[in-house]
C-alpha cells in the first residue's frame, strides 16, 4: 500500500507542473494587471512602466514562470502583491477556514444521505422514494447564493438566533467557532446532501438487483439485515468514490457560500485575487488546490479497500 | 423566548443607556466591501484603504469643507512672494500614536520617505512629471517645516491634501521596520490603527493622546473628537448580507452603497440614508482616436440623444443632478458658466448623423459590473442610443480589464467614474494631454493643455476663474467626453448613530456617536 501511495503521489509531479504553467500562463492572457490596478486612475503611461517593473512583471513570461516555479520549489511561492503577505501562509490560513467548514458539512451530508438513499432505493417507486427523489433535485437545483441568502435572512436575522456578520476560528473559540459554521454548514449540507442522495439510491438498486441479494432473501433473512450486512458496505463504494470527488471540490474553495457568510475562506481568495490580478495568490491557490484535490483522492482510493476488499490498493 | 430572556431583552438597552462607559465600549461597526490593499497611506491603496488611514493619519493641510485647503498637523503656513516656498508652522503638543512628540524633523523625514518610495502613485504630482517639483524639504527649527518648489505652483496644498495620497499623512520612523520596508502606521489623528485580520476585520482604537482642536469639524479638519472607544470595519462583500447586517445589529454603518440601492433602502426599509455629493467625475469616454468617434458631429449626435436629467436621475437614484462640466458642483468654481450644460435634442440627430457620414455603423460601450452607476450609464444609454438611430452595443469587461482597455486607450465610448480631485483643474489634468504620452488621455488638444497648465499655476481666484470659465467653453465645443454628473456617497446607518458622514468618499468617523 505504502508503495501505491508513493507512485500515486509521484505521478502527481508532471501534473502539478501542467497545473502551473497552464494557470501563470492563463492568467496572463487576461486582460489587466496589478500595476493598472494599483495605479488607478492617477497612472501615466510611464509611472504604470515603471510600476510593471518594479513588479517583474516586464519580464519575458517564461522567464518570470522559471523564476516563480524556482522559488516554488522550495516551497516560496512568493508574497501576494495586494497585502505583501507571503502566498503559502495566505493559502494555509484561509484553507483552514474552508477546510473546517467542508469536513464538517460533508461528514453531516454523508451521514444523512447515505441512509436516505438507501431508503428510497429499499422502497423504489414508492411514496417514500419519490418523495426523497423530489426533495434531493430540488435542493440540487436550488443555487447555493440563493439557499444561504434565506438561511441567513431566516435565523440570523428574522429569529436572531444566530450571528449575520463576522467569523471566529474554531481554533480559537471552539462554542463561538461552531455557532459561526452554523449556516454556512447548513446550506452546504442541505445542497450536498442532494448529490449524495441520488448516488447512494442508485448504487444501492444496483445491488439490490444481484443474485447474493436474492440468495439472502431466500435464506430467510430479514430485509434490514440484507440492508445493513450485505448491501450497505457493498453500496457504499461508488458513494464514497462520489463523496471523495465533492470533498475535493468544495476543499478548493467555495466562494459563493463565503461570501454570503463573510467567511475569509480559500475561495473568497482565489475570486478576489483574480479580480485583483494578484498573480502570486492565483498561482498559489490553484496549484494548493490541485494538490489538495489529488490527496483527497489518493486517500478515496487507499480507503477503498475497506469497503469493498475486492479492490485492493495493488 | 423564556422569561428570562425576555427579562434581558428588556432590561439590557436601558442597563447600557444608563451607563455611558459601557455603551461606548461597543465599537462602531461599519462594512467594507473589501478588505484594504495596505495600511500604508496612499501606497496600495483603494478607496476603502483611504477611507481607514484617513482616520489614522493627519497630513500638514487638509481638505474643509466645499474642498477649502485648512489647517491640519500645521496651524499656519506662508508662501513665500515668488510662491516657490511654503513655511508650515506645527501644531503644539501634538504626539504620535507612540506617544513620540511631533517634530519638524519627524515631518521632514516622513515626507521624505514617502517621496521617494517609487510605490507612491502620488509621487509624479511632487517630482516635476505631473505637477509641482519639491527641490528641498527643511526644518528649520522644530516647529516650522518648509517646502522649496522648482517653480510656483498653486497647486501644491490642493495635492498634498488628495485622500488618493493618503492626505501626505505623516508618520513616525517606528512604522517602518529597520531595513526601511512598511511595518504598520503610527500616525496622529484621533483613531490609532489596531488589529488587522486580513479578510475580516480592521480595528482602529481611539487615541487617548489626541488633542483636539478647533469648535467644530470641518471636511477632513477642524475639530476631530472620537466619540466611540473603538470601530471595527467589517469585511463584507455582499451587499444582501450587509443589509441583514444592518437590520439586525451587526452593523452600524453601510458606507458605500449604490444610489439605486440607497433609494430603494430609504422607500422599501425606511431607513435613513444619507447622500453626499463629492467631486468624483461620472462620465462617458469618447476615444477621439476612433475612425468614428473622432468625427465631431457624430460625437454631438451622440450627446444630444441622452436626456440627461432623465439619466442621471436613473443612474444615481434620483439623489443628485446633472453637472455637465468637470468643474464639481459644490466647487467654489462652479458659476454660471460651468451651469451650462448638453442639450437634449433628438430631434437634430438624424442631421447631426447625416453630417457624420454615419452608415449605421456598430459602436460598442465598454462598461463594468463594479460600478453600478458605470453598468446602468451603459444601459439606459444605449437605450437612448439606439431610439434615435445610433447602433450601440454594450460590452461589460470586469474592472481590471476595463482599466487596461482605459490605459491602453483601446475603446470607442466608455462609462467611466474618475475618483475625486481636489481641484477643478487636477480634473482637468486628469482627462486632457497628449495622447501620444499618455494612452489614456482624453482630450488631445495642445491648446487646452496648456490652458490648464496655465491654471495649475494661477493662485488667483479670478483668473483662475476665467480660466475654468474659458477650458468649459471649449468641453462643450469639442466634446472629449460626456460630463454626466459628480459622484455620490450614498450610505445608511442605523437609528441612533449621530455625526456620522463621508467627505469625498471618506468615512469620517470621528464625531460619531451612537445614543
Amino acid at each position: 500500500m505504502l508503495r501505491f501511495a508513493l507512485t500515486r503521489l509521484l505521478s502527481t509531479i508532471p501534473t502539478l507542473l501542467l497545473v502551473s504553467i497552464a494557470v501563470f500562463g492563463l492568467i496572463r492572457l487576461i486582460p489587466g494587471d496589478p500595476a493598472s490596478l494599483i495605479m488607478g486612475d492617477l497612472a501615466d503611461t510611464a509611472a504604470l512602466e515603471a510600476a510593471r517593473q518594479a513588479m517583474g512583471l516586464d519580464r519575458p513570461v517564461p522567464v518570470q514562470f522559471l523564476i516563480w516555479l524556482g522559488k516554488a520549489l522550495t516551497g516560496d511561492l512568493g508574497n501576494s502583491i495586494a497585502s505583501n503577505e507571503p502566498v503559502l501562509d495566505l493559502v494555509l490560513r484561509r484553507f483552514a477556514t474552508s477546510a473546517w467548514m467542508v469536513l464538517i458539512a460533508v461528514a453531516i451530508a454523508t451521514l444523512i444521505a447515505v441512509p436516505l438513499g438507501m431508503l428510497a432505493a429499499r422502497r423504489q417507486n414508492g411514496a417514500l422514494d419519490l418523495g426523497i427523489i423530489a426533495m434531493s433535485t430540488l435542493l440540487v437545483s436550488i443555487p447555493t447564493f440563493w439557499l444561504g441568502l434565506m438561511i441567513l435572512l431566516t435565523f440570523g436575522l428574522k429569529l436572531g438566533w444566530l450571528p449575520v456578520i463576522g467569523y471566529v476560528a474554531i481554533t480559537s473559540d471552539t462554542k463561538a467557532g461552531l455557532i459561526y459554521l452554523i449556516m454556512p454548514v447548513l446550506t452546504l449540507v442541505l445542497h450536498e446532501v442532494g448529490i449524495i442522495v441520488r448516488m447512494a439510491r442508485a448504487s444501492t438498486l444496483d445491488v439490490l438487483r444481484l443474485d447474493y441479494v436474492t440468495h439472502a432473501r431466500a435464506k430467510g433473512l430479514s430485509e434490514a439485515a440484507i440492508m445493513t450486512k450485505h448491501v450497505a458496505r457493498n453500496a457504499f463504494g461508488p458513494t464514497w468514490t462520489l463523496i471523495g470527488l465533492i470533498l475535493g471540490n468544495l476543499l478548493g474553495g467555495v466562494a459563493v457560500v463565503e461570501t454570503v457568510f463573510t467567511m475569509p475562506g480559500l475561495g473568497r481568495l482565489i475570486v478576489d485575487a483574480i479580480y485583483a490580478r494578484d498573480y502570486p495568490v492565483i498561482q498559489g491557490c490553484l496549484l494548493f488546490v490541485a494538490v489538495i484535490y489529488m490527496v483527497v483522492n489518493l486517500i478515496v482510493d487507499l480507503l477503498y479497500p475497506i469497503f469493498d476488499p475486492r479492490v485492493t490498493a495493488q | 423566548m423564556s422569561s428570562a430572556t425576555r427579562l434581558t431583552a428588556h432590561i439590557l438597552p436601558f442597563a447600557l443607556a444608563l451607563w455611558p462607559g459601557l455603551a461606548l465600549a461597543e465599537p462602531l461597526k461599519v462594512q467594507l466591501n473589501a478588505d484594504i490593499r495596505s495600511n500604508q497611506p496612499g501606497v496600495n491603496r483603494d478607496a476603502g484603504s483611504d477611507s481607514v488611514m484617513m482616520n489614522v493619519v493627519e497630513g500638514l493641510v487638509t481638505q474643509g469643507d466645499g474642498g477649502r485647503i485648512v489647517p491640519a498637523l500645521a496651524e499656519s503656513w506662508t508662501v513665500s512672494e515668488d510662491g516657490t516656498r511654503y513655511a508650515f508652522t506645527l501644531r503644539d503638543g501634538v504626539t504620535f500614536h507612540n506617544g513620540e512628540p511631533l517634530t519638524a524633523d519627524a515631518v521632514k523625514w516622513s515626507l521624505e520617505k514617502m517621496l521617494g518610495d517609487e510605490n507612491f502613485p502620488c509621487r509624479n504630482f511632487f517630482d516635476g512629471s505631473r505637477g509641482a517639483k519639491i527641490t528641498e524639504i527643511a526644518a528649520p527649527d522644530a516647529r516650522t517645516v518648509t517646502l522649496t518648489l522648482e517653480t510656483p505652483n498653486a497647486l501644491l496644498l490642493p495635492l498634498m491634501a488628495q485622500t488618493q495620497c493618503g492626505g501626505m499623512g505623516i508618520v513616525a520612523q517606528a512604522s517602518y521596520n529597520a531595513d526601511g520596508s512598511w511595518k504598520s502606521p503610527i500616525g496622529t489623528g484621533p483613531f490609532a490603527f489596531g488589529a488587522w485580520k486580513r479578510g475580516e476585520s480592521i480595528q482602529l482604537i481611539k487615541y487617548a493622546g489626541y488633542v483636539p482642536h478647533g469648535d467644530a469639524p470641518d471636511g477632513f479638519g477642524g475639530r476631530k473628537e472620537a466619540l466611540v472607544d473603538e470601530v471595527n470595519f467589517l469585511v463584507v462583500p455582499d451587499i444582501s448580507t450587509a443589509i441583514a447586517g444592518l437590520e439586525s445589529g451587526a452593523l452600524d454603518i453601510l458606507p458605500y452603497i449604490s444610489p439605486t440601492e440607497g433609494a430603494k433602502l430609504r422607500d422599501e426599509k425606511g431607513l435613513a440614508i444619507t447622500a453626499e455629493p463629492h467631486g468624483g467625475i461620472v462620465t462617458m469616454l469618447f476615444q477621439t482616436d476612433d475612425p468614428l468617434m473622432s468625427n465631431l458631429a457624430l460625437r454631438k449626435a451622440f450627446v444630444a440623444a441622452l436626456d440627461m436629467p432623465g439619466l442621471v436621475d436613473a443612474i444615481m437614484g434620483g439623489l443628485t443632478t446633472p453637472n455637465n462640466s468637470l468643474v464639481a458642483s459644490k466647487s467654489s468654481y462652479h458659476g454660471d458658466v460651468q451651469k451650462q450644460g448638453y442639450s437634449y435634442d433628438p430631434a437634430a440627430v438624424p442631421a447631426l448623423l447625416a453630417e457624420a457620414g454615419y452608415k449605421g455603423e456598430k459602436i460598442t460601450i465598454l462598461t463594468n459590473r463594479r460600478s453600478a452607476i458605470n453598468f446602468d450609464t451603459a444601459m439606459i444609454a444605449q437605450a437612448m442610443l439606439q431610439a434615435v438611430g445610433i447602433n450601440a452595443e454594450i460590452e461589460v469587461l470586469d474592472w481590471a480589464t476595463q482599466l487596461d482597455r482605459f490605459n491602453s486607450g483601446n475603446y470607442q465610448v466608455m462609462a467611466f467614474n474618475y475618483s475625486n480631485r481636489a481641484d477643478p483643474a487636477l480634473a482637468f489634468q486628469a482627462v486632457t494631454g497628449s495622447k501620444a504620452e499618455n494612452a489614456n488621455a482624453i482630450w488631445d488638444n495642445d491648446e487646452v493643455t496648456a490652458l490648464v497648465a496655465q491654471v495649475t499655476a494661477e493662485a488667483d481666484p479670478a483668473k483662475r476663474q476665467a480660466l475654468f470659465d474659458t477650458l468649459h467653453q471649449r468641453f462643450l465645443a469639442e466634446l472629449p467626453l460626456v460630463m454626466l454628473t459628480n459622484s455620490l456617497d450614498v450610505s445608511a446607518a442605523r437609528p441612533g448613530i449621530e455625526g456620522y458622514r463621508t467627505l469625498q468618499g471618506i468615512v469620517r468617523l470621528w464625531g460619531v456617536s451612537r445614543s
